[in-house]
């Protein structure tokens, strides 16, 4: 279980003083073990940074972040993260890229070998082993992103808008993929997104944050049954979820550009 | 830093043209432009009648004498040992300085104005305290050649490691790597690039270094001998020399792009 607990970030000014930016203020959630929470907010909501904290990469200034009871200080090999920008090493074939994660903690070659192949498999990439990032189209690469996190066999994966750079038929697509895995590895996923119907169709709950700075609003259940595909956006409860997100969304965005 | 852009870009466009260069048709044209260049050097040589401009076929001439006597071949090891040094001190302490201003923030600040100086200011200005520290023996020479190489590898080194995508150094951090994995996995192979271009130039510059080192202060090699038969006015043996200082420059060029195409073609 995640527990996160009066977490605040501030982003300092320019000159390390001053005025900074409340990026996320006092938040409070959990995430149940085996999970899919989706996050969502209009942009400028503390969201990515909220996963960054939660990976270990950044520090925060106040809370808690436990993992297990654990407080998490840095990264560790129970979490593994997806980019949203793919993050691939352009000089390394799909083989060597996946397996990075285990040869940086420190996998004999033979084992790691072993394992990129099995996932080359699972996000169906097989004859494209020996292929440079920039070779493969962008729904490619990411499936290459998301075989890197899953081969250090991460019990919780972070994904930080991770199909937020496709188009919409690899999107859904690999919506699809990324369901059909959870559901055999089983994995607490934290997913944040900026789109109303991946949140809905992925997420068991999806969790509303304000902008500026970044709070819970809410966190909606969602009772739609799995394994998901087609029939599931075509459900009443599908509809009216979205339609609520929109609302609350749609009301942050009016309020936020009469700032503005 | 507008100066190492410039010639970095400079850089840049040789590389499309060596990849270019590749097809029949180029390497035809090529030829012909060489080749175009040597009859009318022989012609003008002949028409003109002037001391200063021997036709190419005096200078061959030339060169070959030089070659049968082994005069050249004796020169050309004790230019190229000095190079080698001079060139391999300057790659060694471009690639370390240059790796730890682009990581480190206060080692760039510290050092920044230092390099930026000392990569405009002329080298030769530093001639008379190299004399002064070394006295007269071969480590002028070297110490000329390091300072004609040496800057414009640290800088592109730096620049290089400061602009790697910080995606990807967050991507290793996020796995657990250490600073040393970053390091060598990261940043290293994502400067490649940038490195060899600044390697390339920086041999460019040290076979300039070599050259000038040697016409003015250590009369050694190639360029001593330059110097002697420039002051008894036997322009075919100067040029004859010049030729040969050309194919060393030309050589070496080739020998730096081969092992940056062996490493980054990932990046064309």
């Amino acid at each position: 279980m995640i527990q996160i607990r009066g977490l605040s970030k501030e982003f300092l000014g320019r000159d390390g003083e001053g005025t900074g930016v409340l990026a996320i203020d006092s938040l409070n959630f959990e995430v149940r073990d085996n999970e899919f929470l989706t996050i969502i907010g209009p942009s400028g909501c503390g969201k990515t940074t909220l996963l960054r904290i939660i990976a270990g990469l950044i520090p925060f200034d106040d809370g808690e972040v436990r993992i297990d009871d654990k407080p998490v200080t840095g990264p560790g090999s129970d979490r593994a993260v997806v980019f949203q920008n793919f993050a691939l090493m352009p000089w390394a074939n799909v083989l060597t890229n996946i397996a990075f994660g285990l040869e940086i903690r420190g996998t004999p070659k033979a084992e790691y070998e072993d394992t990129a192949r099995r996932l080359v498999r699972l996000v169906g990439l097989e004859g494209f082993e020996r292929r440079l990032p920039k070779e493969l189209s962008g729904g490619m690469q990411q499936r290459v992103g998301l075989a890197r996190a899953l081969a250090v066999n991460p019990r919780i994966l972070l994904m930080d808008e991770p199909f937020g750079a496709l188009d919409e038929q690899t999107r859904r697509l690999l919506q699809e993929q990324l369901l059909r895995i959870w559901e055999k590895e089983r994995k607490t996923v934290i997913f944040i997104t900026h789109s109303m119907e991946e949140a809905v169709f992925l997420g068991d709950r999806v969790m509303l944050m304000t902008p500026r700075p970044g709070r819970v609003k809410e966190i909606i259940d969602v009772p739609l049954k799995r394994p998901r595909g087609q029939e599931t956006e075509k459900s009443t409860t599908f509809t009216e979820i979205k339609e609520y997100l929109w609302e609350n969304l749609r009301s942050m965005q009016v309020l936020d550009q009469r700032e503005a | 830093m507008a100066k190492v852009a410039i010639e970095a870009g400079k850089v840049g466009a040789l590389r499309v043209h060596a990849t270019r260069r590749r097809p029949l048709r180029g390497a035809l044209l090529e030829v012909v432009a060489l080749g175009g260049g040597v009859i009318l050097w022989e012609v003008l040589g002949w028409v003109l009648a002037m001391p200063w401009l021997p036709p190419f076929s005096k200078i061959v001439a030339a060169l070959i004498q030089f070659i049968q006597s082994g005069v050249i071949l004796v020169n050309v090891a004790s230019s190229l040992e000095g190079l080698a040094i001079g060139f391999g001190i300057s790659l060694i302490v471009g690639l370390f300085v240059g790796a730890l201003m682009g990581r480190y923030r206060r080692v760039e600040k510290a050092l920044d104005i230092y390099v930026n100086a000392l990569l405009i200011s002329p080298a030769m200005i530093f001639a008379p305290i190299f004399f002064a520290i070394f006295g007269l023996s071969g480590a002028v020479r070297i110490a000329v050649i390091i300072m004609y190489s040496v800057f414009v590898i640290i800088m592109n080194t730096a620049t290089a490691i400061r602009t790697v995508d910080p995606a990807l150094v967050e991507m290793a951090s996020s796995f657990g790597a250490n600073e040393r994995q970053i390091f060598l996995r990261i940043l290293l192979p994502a400067s490649l690039p940038l490195i060899f271009a600044g390697i390339r130039l920086g041999m460019g510059r040290a076979v300039k270094g070599m050259i000038n080192g040697e016409m003015l202060i250590a009369m050694v090699g190639l360029g001593a001998l330059a110097q002697r038969y420039g002051s008894q006015f036997e322009a075919s043996k100067v040029f004859a020399i010049a030729l040969v200082v050309l194919i060393i420059g030309v050589v070496m060029n080739w020998l730096v792009e081969i092992l940056d195409h062996r490493f980054t073609s990932w990046a064309d």
